[in-house]
This record gives C-alpha cells, structure tokens and sequence, in this order.
C-alpha cells in the first residue's frame, strides 16, 4: 500500500549570519509512513525536526531528496486538501473569534456553507472550547489555543495530521486531552505525524518512531522493536529481614521497606527464596525495562561519540 | 502560479499601462503647462501646508519655476510671474535671494515690465535688508531704461547697506550725474573722495569726475546765463562779466585750473580747455 | 476564487479591528470639519480652503491607512507565525497575496469613502456643489491602490520598517516622476538622457493621477484623461501583483 507519507534522501542547510559559513538542518533522511499509524519523529532541540516537517507543508524546498504525502508532492494542492497542520507554538489572529477563526480555514478547504456551522459547532465540542466560542482569541489562555490549533486542523476531516510539538506549554490535563484526541483520530482510521522531544508521550502514543539527531537519522522502527524486551534490571521489595548474601544493590525507603535490585531472573528466583528464611516478606517485584528514553539517550550518546575525533 | 501564465499576465499589464500612460501624455501634451500655475496656492497657504519644509518647498518651487520659465513655448508666460516669485517662493522662505533677481530679471527683460521687476526687487530688499545686490540690479534696471534719479537712489540704498561695497556710492554719483543735477553729482563725488573707506584709485576717480564736472556745470550755467542776455539783449554778451553786471550770474566762475573760460563773442559760446585736458 | 476572497475578508476583518485605522479616519473627519472654521481666515472664496484642505486629508490619511495597514499584512503574518498554517491549507500563494491586496483595497476603498462623504457634506454645507470632488476622489482612490499594490510587494519579501520605507519612498518618487522628465533635456550625456527616459517610462507616475486642481476649480478633464488614468493605475496596480504573487511563491519560510 502507498505510504501517506515518504520522505527521501532529504537535504536542506542554511547559509549562516551574513552568508558566512552553512548549517546542514537535515540531512539525508529517509523515513515512510504507512496508513493509520501515529508515528513520531523524536529529537532533541535542534535537531531538525521543524525544518523536516515544513519541508513536508512546502514552506521550505529541500536541497536534495523529496517529500510525498498520498505520492504528491506538497506544493500540491490536492495534497494539501488532505492534510491537517499545528505549528509550534501556534500563534493566531488574535482578532478573531474561535467561530470566525475557524470559518476561515473552512472556507479555504471549500466547505460549503450548509456543512460549514455543524462542522465548526463540532470541532469546538471535540475540542472542548463549547461556551468560548465567540471570544476573541487575545483573551484566551495558551491551552485553549491550542486546543483551537488542533481543532483547526482536524476539522475538515483531513486523513494525515502534522503536528510540531503538540503538547508543548499544556498542563498535564491538556496533555492528556491531546492525547486522547490522537488516539481517537487513529481510531477514525487518520495517520497522525507529530515531532516531539517529550518521550513519555511518544511512548504513550505511538506505533513507529524515528530518532534524528543533528539532521541524521539515528533509529527508526516500531516502538517494540526498538526497544530491547529484556528487562534492565528487576527491583524486589522486601519488608522484615532482608537475606544476607544479596547480589544486587538495596536501599532503603523512607518506609523501611528494602528495595534490591537483581539483575536477571535466575537472581531474582534466588532472592525470592532467600527473603522468607531471612524472615521478610516480599512485597512487591518489578522490571524494569528499557525505556524509549533509554534508548534515546543511547543513540545520541553514540552519535556524539561518532563525531568526536579520534 | 504557472510561470507561463504569470509571464503572460505580466507582459499584458505593462502593455496596458504603458498604452494607458502614452494616452495621458498625449492628452496632457495637448493642455500644456495652463492648469499648472494657475493653481499655485498663495505662499502663506503652501507655507502652513508644507509642515515645517518650506525652505525646501521653496527650493523645489524655485527649480520648478526655472524649468518653466526656461521653455519659450508656453504661450502667456509672464502672468503669474511676480505670483510665483513675489508672493509664493518669497512667502515660503522671504530669506531667499534668488527667486528676486531672477524674477526682476525675467519681469523687467522678457516680459518688459519694470515696475513689477522693482516691486520683485523692493519686496526682496525689504526682506532682506543686507543684501545690497537687489537694490543695485534695481539701479542698473533703471539705468537701462534711462532713469538715472531712480538709479541714483536705489544705488544710495545698496551703498547704504551693511557690507556694501564703497564703489556704489560712485555709481550713485555717477547715475546722478546722468541724471542731470550736476553740482548734486560734485556734491556726491566728494562725498566719495572724503569717505575714509575709499582707496586712493577711487579718490582719483572722484577727483577726476569734479574736474569733469565742476567744468559741464560751469558750462552750462554760463550757456544758461548767455542765452537769457540774448533773448534779452537780441545778442550775446561782449564779455562774461557783462553777465554779471547784468545779474544773470553772481560771479564769473573759472576754470578748475583758475583760467577763466573761453569766450567766443561772435558766436555766444563758451568752452574750456581743461575740459578738453581730461576729455 | 473562494480562497481570495476568504482571505480579503479576513484581511478587512483584521484592518477593521486595527484601532489604527480608527485614529487615521478620525483625525481625517475631525481635520474636514475643523477646514470650515478655518475658511473663515480667508478673503474670497472659503469654500477652495474647504476643498483643497479635504482632498489633501483624504489622500494624506489614505496614504497612511495604506501604509500601516499594507506594510504589515504580510511581513505581520510572516512575524507571527500566522502564515504557516495558512499555506499548509490548500491555497496557492498567489491567491494568498491576491486575497491579501483585495482586503487592502476593501478596507481603502471604505476609508475613502467615509472620507470623501464627510468632505461632499462639509463642501455642500457650504453651499457650493460637490460633484466635482468625485472624479478627484476616485482618482485618489487609483493612486493609492496602486501604492498599496507596492506596500504588499514590499511586504512579501521584507520586513514592516522595511516594507513602510520601501512603500513612503515610492510614494515620493511617484510623485516626482516628472523631474526626470525635466533632468532628461538637461544631462549632457547619452546614457543619462536614456536613463532618465527609462525611469520616467517605468516608474508609476502618480502626479498623473492627481486632479485635485482641476476638481477643486471645478474644471473639467479633458476627454479620455479620466478612463486612461484608471485603466494606468489598474493595470499597473496588476503588474505589480503578479511580481508580488511570483517573489512570494519562491519565498521560504525559515
């Protein structure tokens, strides 16, 4: 099947302050994304993530490789019919009401006016701006906009949505409102695209991920396949007595409770046996495994350590 | 936007302008220059309007003025001259010079109106009060045109002038002269010769000038005097001091030199050597 | 087409919120009301005060509406970010710069006319007949839908100072467009001659598009002059529009 999104061989530098000197923002990357995926392209600051998603809208031309969104390029507008875009820290007319705002980008996707109220009515329900709804955008807080950002794109039923950081500046319930709404597009069978430098949200959401650094391409793959299953270590809680000849490291919790950290499972079924005839009991046993920050760190530790000169 | 389509669309707009633009021009070219100046505010309007630039404004006006003066096409030039250059240009900035002379020059030698020409020069002048230059184009003006008193005074008026030259006071003697009171002319050359300020070519001048005319003056008034015996006495006198004892001369006056005058009784004519001397 | 005209409606939309455009209009009425009072200093006819004091306040404050409203409609978008999700919609550029010029000249063509009703009131308080202010009024309005036109170019490929600069200054070169044809019979060389030729030629000759003489002495246009004089600001106006449209379809977005 056609992937909604490819990128190939993608290049784009900068020319620094005055002309002096380049910066490579991308380079050479090569990424797919297939149908009904949330994908998410990871990175720290500066790694390119912006720059690889404006490439894909068409505000930027790369310098080298291509963008397809459903195997047209950008500039296209059929392609952009299809596609639904929340920059970074979304910035709107501040004149406008949500109503009027979102009449607006209505009217450029050719909704007719009969659909246009319902739709609008909708958009605002889902996103949870109803009763805000003819407020200047001025005075509304940074989590209603971009609550109105998202509402913006989603409401001409776009089947992929692009969107930069989207969880950037919201409090832990506008995070989970986000994504919440994500999981829903993926359910309505949307692709959703988004970049992001907070994991724990991409670990939550998404199928695939890429990891860029410096423009590169460091990992891409299912979330599962990237991260190794073997559990790290497993940590054991052990209240009472606490068996003598312990592998692992203990330390102790202000309940004095001992937590001992084993290393495989053959360790573990030898303290678990270990910890009655001490006379403790065990309260609780739990592994931990690698995490996608684990991984992220790994990989920029790595490519760090590439550039270094030898 | 399809480059094809953007070059096209382009390529028609400039065509449409430029057709449009030929239009005006030609119609414009058919209406030259009349609507210009008859709707040339009056200065003190353009002065409030100008907000502050009207220095600026008037150096724009004068430039102006001087393109349009300079194209002899236009038929009914002169009208709004004294307009242009006394009321407009001198409202917007009294303090500058040239749009005066320029505009008494073009009034008083194209448009062949001296008054207005001096009433461009007086305004400036009045304006103006150390810029000896306008009253002595307005003395050469009425010299031109052979009205040497006027001359005399307006000369007077720049000599008078802070910084002006001492040679002016000379003109003013000599448009006196011309002007035909002679002893008021000795009487201004010796104002010259006393004038500390002079230089000692200028005291010969002056010298020379009295001589001259301390001689014509002499002359004239024994010519005066001879006439008046002969239309008394059906002929002239025999000899000057006739003259006196006549009572038509207080005195008989001699010569810068101290010779008397020569005397043709025959004829009635007097003549002086020294005259001749100086020449 | 329903692209362009979404955005000029928003466009106006936002020009009409400008609290700006407010203070230009009101200082422009307040200035043709207080022109009465002032024709009262004059001898003669009070009424030219009128008229002339009223044509200029509508040219001055639309000039500046045109500035502060145009410099900004691109070169702001850009700034705040807003034109991002603007062109990932499906609209083409140049119906993003059309629609912008559209709003520009809607919210012109209202300030002119506000305006330039408040001064055919003043001027038939009077007691004179206004109707000779028309021809001059709509061509005020031509001449600076053609300086809006550059304000958007401008806009489309710098920054507001940048773009008010670059727009005040064509302003005054438009207007001057005449001494190039006065520098071109006196440049001593071929190459000036041909130069002051071409500038002349091609830069917008906005003193053509001034009848405010002729409306205030109530004279009428010679035969044609009228209709060339629209049909040159709007074909350049369209002109210089389609270049806007072509530098911003190459424009990046960094």
């Amino acid at each position: 099947m056609e992937p909604v999104v490819e990128l190939q061989g993608l290049r784009k530098a900068f020319r620094g302050h005055l002309g002096l000197g380049r910066s490579v923002a991308v380079d050479g990357l090569d990424l797919r994304v297939g149908r009904g995926e949330i994908f998410g392209l990871l990175g720290p600051n500066g790694a390119g993530k912006t720059t690889t998603l404006k490439m894909m809208l068409g505000l930027l031309r790369p310098d080298a490789g291509s963008v397809r969104l459903f195997g047209l390029p950008p500039e296209s507008v059929a392609a952009r019919a299809r596609i639904g875009f929340l920059p970074e820290n979304p910035y709107f007319y501040d004149y406008l009401t949500p109503v009027e705002f979102l009449d607006l980008y209505a009217r450029l996707h050719g909704i007719p006016a009969a659909e246009r109220k319902p739709r609008i009515e909708q958009a605002i329900a889902r996103v949870g701006l109803a009763g805000r709804e003819r407020t200047a955008l001025r005075k509304l807080s940074k989590g209603l906009i971009q609550r109105l950002g998202l509402a913006q794109a989603i409401q001409h039923d776009p089947d992929l949505v692009i969107l930069d950081e989207p969880m950037s500046g919201l409090d832990p319930v506008g995070r989970r409102e986000v994504r919440d709404l994500i999981l829903g597009m993926r359910d309505a069978g949307k692709t959703v695209f988004f970049s992001s430098h907070i994991l724990q949200d991409a670990e939550m959401l998404c199928d695939r991920v890429a990891i860029v650094f410096r423009g590169r391409l460091r990992a891409v793959g299912k979330l599962d396949d990237l991260v190794s299953h073997d559990a790290k270590w497993i940590e054991v809680g052990v209240r009472g007595g606490v068996p003598a000849d312990v592998p692992g490291e203990t330390t102790t919790a202000p309940d004095g409770t001992v937590r001992i950290k084993v290393r495989d499972v053959a360790e573990l079924t030898r303290v678990l046996a270990a910890v009655p005839s001490a006379g403790g009991e065990v309260l609780s046993v739990w592994s931990r495994r690698e995490t996608l920050e684990d991984l992220f760190l790994r990989e920029i530790g790595n490519a760090r350590s590439e550039e270094r000169p030898s | 936007m399809r480059t094809l389509t953007a070059a096209g669309l382009l390529a028609a707009a400039v065509l449409g302008a430029g057709v449009a633009r030929a239009r005006i021009v030609h119609i414009e070219d058919e209406r030259r220059g009349r609507k210009e100046l008859l709707f040339l505010p009056n200065g003190k309007y353009l002065k409030a309007i100008s907000l502050g630039h009207a220095p600026l404004v008037a150096d724009g006006l004068y430039l102006w003025a001087i393109q349009y003066y300079s194209d002899y096409d236009q038929a009914d030039r002169y009208r709004f001259v004294e307009h242009v250059f006394g009321d407009v240009i001198a409202e917007l900035d009294p303090r500058y010079t040239d749009p005066y002379w320029l505009g008494a020059i073009i009034l008083t030698t194209e448009a062949k109106d001296l008054e207005a020409g001096l009433r461009l020069l007086d305004e400036g002048f009045a304006k103006n009060p150390q810029e000896w230059i306008l009253p002595y184009l307005a003395g050469w003006e009425c010299d031109r045109v052979g009205q040497y008193a006027r001359a005399a005074a307006y000369f007077d008026q720049a000599g008078r002038a802070p910084g002006a030259p001492p040679a002016l006071f000379r003109l003013k003697a000599g448009m006196t002269a011309l002007g035909g009171d002679l002893h008021e002319a000795i009487a201004r050359w010796r104002d010259v010769l006393d004038d500390p300020r002079n230089d000692d070519a200028a005291r010969a001048i002056a010298t020379r000038q009295i001589r001259r005319l301390t001689v014509r003056a002499d002359l004239r008034d024994l010519e005066g005097a001879i006439e008046a015996y002969r239309e008394r006495n059906g002929h002239p006198p025999r000899r000057l001091e006739d003259l006196v004892r006549a009572g038509l001369l207080p005195s008989v006056p001699l010569d810068p030199d101290g010779h008397p005058y020569a005397y043709d009784s025959a004829r009635g004519r007097v003549s002086s050597i020294a005259d001749r001397v100086l020449g | 087409m329903r692209a362009v005209a979404a955005i000029a409606l928003n466009t106006f939309r936002e020009a009409i919120r400008d609290r700006i455009l407010y203070l230009i209009l009101a200082v422009a009425i307040a200035l043709i009301a207080v022109s009465r009072f002032v024709s009262l200093l004059t001898v003669g006819s009070e009424v030219k005060i009128v008229k002339d004091l009223g044509l200029s306040a509508i040219s001055v404050f639309g000039l500046l509406a045109t500035v502060f409203v145009g410099v900004s409609l691109v070169s702001k978008e850009i700034e705040r970010r807003t034109v991002f999700t603007l062109l990932a919609q499906p609209v083409r550029r140049w119906q993003f710069v059309c629609g912008k010029y559209a709003g520009l000249l809607l919210v012109l063509a209202a300030s002119i006319a506000v305006t330039g009703a408040a001064l055919l009131v003043a001027v038939a308080l009077k007691g004179a007949s206004p109707w000779g202010l028309v021809p001059a009024i709509a061509l005020i309005f031509v001449e600076l839908a053609l300086v809006a036109a550059f304000a958007v170019l401008f806009s489309s490929f710098t920054n507001p100072i940048l773009a008010a600069v670059g727009t005040a200054v064509t302003y005054v070169v438009g207007h001057l467009s005449w001494s190039f044809d006065l520098l071109e019979k006196r440049m001593p060389g071929a190459a000036g001659r041909v130069l002051c030729r071409v500038l002349h030629a091609v830069l917008p000759n906005l003193d053509r598009l001034n009848v405010k003489a002729e409306a205030v002495h109530d004279i009428a246009l010679p035969a044609g002059y009228f209709g060339a004089a629209i049909a040159y600001g709007v074909f350049y106006s369209l002109a210089v529009i389609v270049i806007a449209s072509l530098v911003f379809e190459r424009r990046e977005f960094v």
